[in-house]
């Protein structure tokens, strides 16, 4: 699955057998060849297969049949996510009188309320919905993740892009980011927290404030790598400006780069939102990583198991699916992999 | 190499200073200060005027401001022989309201007043908070006071230039007769009898400077002291760097000869006692045990310090890690895309993707199930209470190394000195661990420093899971209960940490790289 090298390619040459008999011997010129006329639009045809990039990206990925699985699998939870709440009524506090409905086993609450699809999973320290509750926590972390990936993604790009060309900023930015890397991530988030309240925005701000610096860190070691190789220096020779050189040297070969990095960025931020909210510092909406911060507390109560283990893990399917679909893309979205 | 290091190094405090910096920034100027009393149950039962001057106090105390009741200013005037101690005490006592001061008070108050202000004070008076015509509330009395907050510059060179402390004779101010160090062969803990040198002072801080014990490493200083911030909610009063490396767990007792001559089964260890102005005579206790002020000792205790837990889990957790992430890793890229290397790929996938808290309490589910201990006990005997904290720190770091030496070798498989060396009939086994290896574990071997000076930092989810006394939950409870000082202690230890392990990861790539060079002749 997580194919992130190139594979060496194996050059075999096949001598034919040189003894051959030629079997157009002895025939006169006029069989052998036709005089074709000399046509200008026909020269002009390029006889090469068309070759699109995008299509190419799609074809090499869905060449691997594990993908469409798990793109299969992605669409089922982010269509959970985002539809079944607007289909269902979730009251957290619906069933808090009801002393009987807490802390319930699936068996046990279909057994109580009847069969309902709210049911399967048992219920929570309120009575309510375990099932109902792990989509709506999955809707909000996969939002925080996706908004925050996209911010620190594109100021990570952008910035990485212009720290690695320059050797002015390249300066400037060194002295930031060993500063910025040593101010501990923590602190970071929970300050902004404090600052403001524990929504979501601010939880996305604390996440982006200073998490772009590391993304574009990466980028421009990339950067570096690739600014000061052959074909860049001879395009610089033959005169090419810098952004030409950017725009269509570099992007295309940061696609890929950028695709993976991204593939393990968005599942991280939905990990990291675990964390914190586990050591009780996240968001205070019903996030991923508040129910389980909040069933681990009910721990020692019998039937906990599902209300814990349920978040759990569609937390990691959430997280597994986006890793390997993004990191199949990226190597598919690599031109060196679609021969 | 000297001299580069000697730079990195400079820079790298740079850094630090600057962190410190930004994260007194952070806390002091951008956060509510009334936060700090959240969890402050002395504060909580206060009323009125003493709540407010109680604040200021504290406020002063864990520096965010210089707070200086009138009160004082008036006992600097007397201790300075400005003015006598009749007048003194008549002009303290200042009036609820200010209409009601007498003439000696105002004409005090108002020096006070202009004293302060010329150095940007501001003066706050409270009037006096009455219940009905006579009574005073509850903490109502009348206040005055000036105070300034503390600007950063200052607060960040009293920070700094306060974390080493020199034990010197001039060191306690009260009256302790002869001040001086003395050295002797047979030091009085063990009787007087016992071949132990140590140095003992009088005026110091710490009453053994040095001294020898059976412990590691044998012989123990007590001149030098490292204090990174005093703790406020966390671990009231105490440094932080004591709270990381103070033992913890249950009191261990042994035969313990007083100075007075009096033996006992204690848990005191003599060699920390440090002096406690007046002690001696405030309780009998004392009087029976000691013959001078140097009476607060700490106890001996049967387990580590939160750095130590964390370091011992750590350091075992991460030499497994080496010892089987190195092969594991060499085995997947020699056997690439067979079924070795599709297992490792997806244990890879599984720890990278999947979120470090559900596959630690995974391991604990599992662990739990096969009957081993999931909670740690710092007094049981039982050595499989480390196993579970141990493995599940383990467990990730071996998907790490997998992960980059298996990438590591593969890039370099393609490269044309293998193919060279694969031409000139070097066998498989040669061709891997004579050159591909050599060449992978340099990014590896660098950052070896950094997991080993990591484990000093502690683990945050593993400790929390496991119930381990480590440091690794220091930041997070700091922060949750608003210690500033605690905050900045910590964040500086592991500002210094990756500091330092980035250098010390250069210099041990150069050793083993003889092409990496740091000295600029070379180049």
């Amino acid at each position: 699955m997580n194919v992130d090298f190139k594979l060496g390619k194996h050059i075999s040459v096949v001598v034919d057998d040189l003894e051959e008999i030629d079997p157009t011997e002895g025939m006169p010129d006029a069989e052998l060849f036709s005089v074709i006329d000399h046509s200008d639009l026909e020269s002009e045809k390029i006889t090469a297969p068309r070759y699109s990039y995008w299509q190419s990206v799609f074809r090499v990925f869905f060449r691997k049949k594990i993908n469409i699985i798990m793109l299969g699998l992605l669409a089922v939870i982010v269509l959970m996510a985002y539809l079944y709440p607007m289909f269902v009524e979730y009251d957290k506090f619906g069933n808090l009188m009801n002393a009987t409905a807490k802390h319930l086993t699936p068996s046990a609450a279909i057994k109580q309320f009847g069969p309902n699809i709210h049911w399967i999973l048992g219920t929570g320290a309120a009575g309510q919905s375990t099932f109902d509750a792990i989509w709506y926590g999955s809707q909000i972390s996969i939002s925080l993740a996706l908004v925050v990936a996209l911010i620190n993604m594109s100021v990570g790009v952008i910035v990485g892009a212009v720290w690695g060309f320059s050797k002015k900023v390249d300066n400037v930015m060194m002295i930031v980011y060993n500063i910025i890397a040593n101010l501990p991530y923590i602190l970071v988030i929970s300050v902004m927290v404090m600052l403001f309240t524990a929504g979501f925005w601010t939880m996305v701000f604390a996440m982006t404030i200073t998490g772009w610096l590391a993304i574009a860190y990466f980028i421009r070691t990339q950067v570096v790598i690739i600014r000061d190789r052959e074909y860049n220096l001879a395009s610089r020779c033959l005169g090419t400006s810098t952004i030409r050189i950017a725009m269509k040297n570099i992007l295309p070969f940061m696609t890929s780069v950028v695709v993976t990095l991204a593939a393990t960025e968005i599942p991280s931020y939905i990990s990291y939102e675990v964390f914190l909210a586990y050591i009780g510092m996240g968001l205070k909406e019903m996030s991923l990583g508040r129910l389980i911060y909040e069933a681990e507390s009910a721990m020692l109560t019998p039937g906990w198991g599902f209300e814990f283990w349920s978040p759990v893990a569609v937390a990691s399917i959430i997280t597994v699916v986006l890793y390997v679909v993004g990191q199949n893309l990226g190597d598919a979205s690599d031109p060196r992999t679609h021969m | 190499m000297a001299k580069y290091l000697l730079k990195r190094l400079f820079h790298g405090l740079l850094c630090v200073i600057v962190v410190v910096m930004l994260i007194m920034i952070m806390i002091y100027s951008l956060l509510d200060r009334n936060l700090i009393f959240a969890s402050d149950s002395v504060y909580n039962h206060q009323q009125n005027n003493q709540k407010v001057a109680y604040r200021y106090q504290k406020w002063e105390e864990y520096g965010y401001l210089d707070y200086v009741p009138y009160a004082d200013f008036m006992n600097d005037l007397a201790v300075s022989g400005e003015i006598d101690e009749e007048t003194r005490a008549v002009a303290v006592s200042f009036g609820r309201t200010e209409d009601k001061d007498s003439d000696l008070a105002k004409e005090y108050i108002e020096k006070f007043k202009t004293k302060y202000q010329s150095q940007g004070y501001k003066i706050e008076r409270l009037d006096a908070v009455m219940m009905g015509s006579r009574k005073i509330a509850s903490g109502g009395q009348q206040q005055l006071f000036a105070y300034k907050d503390i600007p950063l510059s200052h607060r960040l060179w009293n920070y700094f230039t306060g974390i080493f402390r020199i034990d010197n004779i001039n060191e306690i101010e009260n009256d302790v007769g002869d001040r001086g160090i003395s050295f002797t062969l047979y030091d009085p803990v063990y009787g007087g009898e016992k071949f132990s040198p140590a140095i003992i002072g009088n005026g110091t801080r710490h009453k053994y400077l040095v001294y020898c014990d059976s412990k590691f490493p044998f012989i123990h200083q007590n001149m030098l002291t490292i204090s990174l911030g005093t703790s406020y909610s966390v671990n009231m009063g105490v440094d932080v760097f004591t709270t990381m490396t103070k033992t913890q767990g249950s009191y261990v007792a042994s035969t313990v000869t007083y100075p007075t001559g009096l033996t006992e089964e204690s848990a005191d260890d003599l060699h920390s006692a440090t002096y406690l102005a007046d002690s001696l005579h405030s309780s009998l206790i004392y009087e029976s045990r000691y013959i001078d002020d140097y009476t607060s000792v700490d106890t001996v205790k049967s387990g580590l310090s939160k750095m130590g837990y964390s370091f011992l889990i750590g350091i075992i957790a991460t030499v497994l890690a080496y010892l089987v992430g190195v092969p594991l890793g060499i085995t997947m890229s020699r056997k690439k895309d067979r079924l070795v290397d599709k297992i490792g790929t997806l244990y890879i996938v599984f720890i990278i993707a999947v979120p470090s808290l559900a596959y630690i309490f995974l391991f604990k589910a599992i662990g739990g199930k096969l009957g081993l201990p999931t909670t740690f006990d710092m007094d049981t005997a039982n050595r499989l209470v480390f196993v579970l904290p141990i493995i599940s720190l383990a467990l990730p770091q071996v998907a790490n190394l997998m992960k980059w030496l298996r990438r590591y070798m593969i890039d370099q498989m393609n490269s044309d000195y293998v193919k060279f060396a694969r031409a000139g009939g070097l066998s498989e086994n040669e061709i891997f661990s004579k050159h591909i290896l050599k060449n992978a574990a340099i990014p590896i071997i660098h950052g070896i420093p950094a997991s080993v000076l990591g484990c000093l930092t502690g683990a945050i989810i593993t400790e929390r899971v496991y119930v381990v006394p480590g440091a690794g939950n220091l930041l997070t409870e700091a922060i949750n209960k608003y210690d500033n000082g605690v905050i900045v202690g910590v964040s500086l230890f592991y500002a210094i940490l990756s500091v330092i392990s980035i250098i010390l990861g250069d210099v041990l790539m150069s050793m083993v790289d003889p092409r990496i060079s740091f000295s600029s002749k070379a180049r």
